[in-house]
């Protein structure tokens, strides 16, 4: 099984610091850019430092730029990102390096928080689970991006956030967008205000790299086009 | 080396439902000003298995089902080994996480047309209870809680991994949890007034096993240190569909779900037949522990090594439906490089959650003051057998209690100066490996998988176990040979791969123990030597604890408060069963 090498170049570290070592892997059937990360860690080099937790997509914590760009590592066969016998693996983009391809995710979701990402309850646990009908237009709106797993992937994608580091960036805002379309948060105006200061929706582009790399096949772009159009109307109201 | 001492009021070990519930619950139920810590091995919403629920939330909300309905099909599950206070108090505040879940922390689960919530059944259910956001609920319930918890101002500990459970000198109480900062390598006391632990069990010490790679039994080996009792180590359970994929990939293990066979899905053998009705008149759609062993058996038979497990197949259903209905798992299987749509996918039983754990009253308490136990760390809600969608429902519904109770309990108690021996010992322990010429642990992970797989895994016998007792205390010795580069202590992840197995090791001899002391078969513990359940009425559970340097297992009679086998509270003349047949 094991007749091919891999040739793996790992960016350790990132920015004028980052210092590349090369491995050569034994290739299998069954194998992801996930497993071929743990092979040098378990077998070339003990020091290697990643992250990763559960092995499926499910937890978002294994995410690298793969060949430049970024991806689910677990979720990714070798297949799909060979480049002839060879491949590139470096740390998420946009996220401070802690060690070798391990990054720290505060800086994202420090902004998570600040768009006003989190539920702003309408009701207690006392009282009855309120009736929702999900084929109505904001409910449909709200589950357009309720799996986002908070992975950075878009994060990493976005050149918007590399330029701008105050932005909140597309999953923060995609979350706030759901919050916004759902008739239980009650919101509206503190998440409004969030999204539309320095750091909101307006800094967007809509280059849609957040769009073409989710893995998750969700559409961040449009959740910020939604923002910006509802913080226009919403400044047209109280401008009235 | 040198450690840090560091003081709150409230810590908090694991961000899974129990750890992220216990922090809301503390901070709503704490005294003003109290200060609440949140530690966990990797980062906050990332870790643990409650993230990974894919069925669903068990909760009896009407429509005929009944809290006691629940409880019963708990107990029945259980096979009356469940602690029935335990049970119940599960049961029971279900209902009020439930709404707390959707009205306080945002959860939306899916709706019916009328725009209630829908509610299906797994194997096991006489109702239509487990509430779910498609098969991906876990994610909707820790993305929600994860917000709240980093929007609480909790103080956040991530990356920090506990090493040691330190008492006081007269060990009456916990002082505090020696941890390390594995981002800088620095160690660290954390000193609190109470300390829950909600770590989350994880038998990865099988070949085949589902739980996230962080989780490595490290919580209930620190507690068996610390000298807690310990209940139901044996009890293991085995998810029947795990995809194999070869030694070689962190795929391999991982859950191919439940419902796959509920819609009528087929395990196949290796000589292209179905089997499962040869084992039991449900075939495919018989319970966890019934499909388990039956494709273990196929596998035993076969004993091929090039084509060990056994296949599932659905594109009889019809490829497309299949891919609409399981999207998901459909897409996972794609990435993967396998076809389940249309193709058959190999499968293997996969150790999937440990009912065992700490001895723990209805309130978290533990026997030693200060600690509190919640999620799979605590054993006794499930028994022998932990029911579909009753995980989440068990470890939200008492790390949410054990907040409440940290809340109360704290304000009558004051910070306590640690055992500085036991402290040290634990240092030491923790840094052995440093000091150890360095060597591969792989090969040893891989050893102790092999080992557990084979000898006390899905069907176990006496001499099996005594063999995988002679190979446990093998390895155990021989990873004290096995050093690790410690040149750099930051984010040594071979550190902690060292750590890891030190704690697989110490509770897979637990297991084993546990598992020859019971002489007879129950829920997910199968003896070939000892096929029978035994009376229930006799029903005993066991214990297991540290007798200065042994472990020692003893059996407790199980007390039925609430309903004594072969009885039911459920009102006379109530039908067996409110599901429909498929």
């Amino acid at each position: 099984m094991t007749t091919n090498i891999l040739k793996v170049t790992i960016d350790r570290g990132a920015g004028a610091s980052s210092v590349q070592s090369v491995f050569n892997v034994p290739a299998y059937d069954n194998q992801t850019v996930l497993d071929v990360v743990s092979w040098v860690q378990q077998n070339a080099d003990q020091t290697l430092s990643y992250r990763f937790a559960c092995r499926v997509g499910m937890c978002g914590s294994c995410a690298m730029m793969v060949n430049g760009v970024p991806r689910w590592t677990c979720r990714t066969h070798v297949s799909k990102v060979l480049n002839g016998h060879e491949i590139e693996i470096g740390p998420l983009r946009n996220l401070p390096v802690i060690k070798d391809l391990a990054v720290d995710m505060d800086p994202f979701f420090d902004k998570w928080v600040a768009a006003e990402a989190v539920h702003h309850p309408s009701a207690s646990r006392k009282e009855p689970i309120a009736a929702v009908d999900e084929n109505s237009k904001a409910r449909v709106a709200a589950n357009a991006g309720i799996e986002c797993i908070n992975c950075a992937v878009c994060y990493a994608a976005c050149d918007t956030v590399t330029g701008n580091p105050d932005y909140l960036g597309p999953a923060a805002l995609q979350r706030a967008w759901t919050l916004l379309n759902d008739a239980k948060d009650d919101g509206r105006l503190a998440i409004l205000e969030s999204v539309s200061g320095a750091g909101g929706c307006h800094n967007c582009h809509s280059m849609g790299s957040c769009t073409a790399y989710c893995p998750n096949d969700l559409d961040p772009m449009s959740a910020i086009a939604g923002l910006k159009r509802e913080t226009f109307k919403s400044l047209f109201k109280r401008g009235l | 080396m040198q450690i840090e001492r560091y003081d709150t009021d409230v810590l908090i070990l694991g961000a899974g439902g129990a750890g992220l519930f216990a922090a809301l619950h503390a901070q709503q139920s704490a005294p003003e000003g109290t200060k609440i810590t949140i530690a966990v091995k990797g980062l906050i919403g990332k870790c643990g298995c409650t993230r990974m629920v894919q069925g669903g939330y068990n909760v009896a909300l009407g429509g005929g089902d009944t809290v006691e309905r629940h409880f019963m099909d708990t107990i029945q599950g259980g096979k009356w080994l469940p602690n029935q206070d335990m049970a119940w108090r599960l049961c029971e505040q279900a209902v009020v996480r439930i709404r707390e879940l959707e009205n306080e922390v945002g959860c939306f689960f899916d709706r019916n047309p009328d725009g209630s919530l829908h509610q299906k059944a797994f194997a096991g259910q006489t109702a239509d209870r487990t509430v779910h956001k498609g098969d991906l609920t876990g994610i909707e319930i820790i993305n929600r809680l994860m917000e709240k918890v980093l929007a609480s101002g909790v103080e956040k500990l991530q990356d920090h991994r506990a090493v040691g459970l330190i008492p006081t000198r007269d060990k009456s109480a916990l002082a505090g949890v020696l941890m390390i900062d594995m981002r800088s390598g620095q160690f660290r006391l954390v000193r609190a007034k109470t300390v829950l632990m909600g770590t989350g069990g994880g038998p990865s010490m099988y070949k085949y096993h589902t739980p996230s790679g962080d989780k490595t039994m490290d919580g209930l080996a620190m507690a068996l240190r610390a000298g807690l009792p310990l209940r139901d180590m044996e009890m293991v359970q085995f998810h029947p569909t795990g995809l194999l994929a070869g030694d070689h990939t962190r795929m391999t293990g991982t859950v191919l779900e439940e419902g796959l066979r509920g819609a009528g899905g087929q395990l196949i053998n290796h000589a292209g037949q179905r089997f499962m009705f040869d084992y039991d008149t449900k075939g495919e759609r018989a319970t966890r522990d019934v499909v388990s062993r039956g494709i273990y058996a196929e596998m035993r038979k076969n004993n091929d090594p090039a084509q060990e497990g056994v296949f599932i197949s659905m594109s009889h259903l019809g490829p497309e439906w299949v891919a609409e209905k399981f999207k998901g798992m459909v897409k996972r299987c794609t990435d993967s490089g396998f076809d389940l749509a249309g193709g058959r996918v190999e499968v293997v039983p996969t150790a999937h959650y440990f009912m065992g754990g700490v001895v723990v009253d209805v309130d978290t308490r533990t026997a030693m003051e200060g600690l509190y136990v919640a999620g799979e760390d605590a054993g006794g809600a499930h028994g022998s057998n932990r029911l579909g969608g009753n995980g989440v429902a068990n470890s939200t519904v008492y790390g949410g209690i054990a907040g409440d109770t940290m809340g109360a309990d704290i304000r009558g108690m004051s910070l306590r100066d640690p055992d500085e021996d036991v402290l040290a010992t634990e240092f030491e322990r923790a840094t052995y490996p440093l000091t150890r010429k360095p060597r591969p642990i792989q090969p040893l992970r891989k050893e102790l998988q092999d080992l557990m797989w084979e000898g006390v895994g899905v069907m176990r016998t006496e001499a099996g176990m005594n063999r995988a007792l002679l190979g446990l205390s093998d390895i155990s010795n021989d990873m004290m040979d096995a050093g690790v580069d410690g040149s750099n202590t930051a984010f040594n992840l071979t550190w902690h791969d060292w750590l890891n197995l030190r704690s697989l090791c110490d509770i897979s001899e637990v297991i084993t123990l546990a598992a020859m002391a019971r002489e007879n078969s129950r829920g997910a513990h199968y003896r070939e030597d000892f096929p029978d359940p035994g009376a229930m009425e006799d029903s005993d559970f066991t214990v297991a604890q540290m007798d200065s340097e042994d472990v020692e297992i003893r059996r407790e009679p199980v007390q039925f408060t609430i309903v004594r086998p072969g009885e039911t509270i459920l009102p006379e003349g109530s039908p067996e069963t409110l599901v429909e047949a498929p």
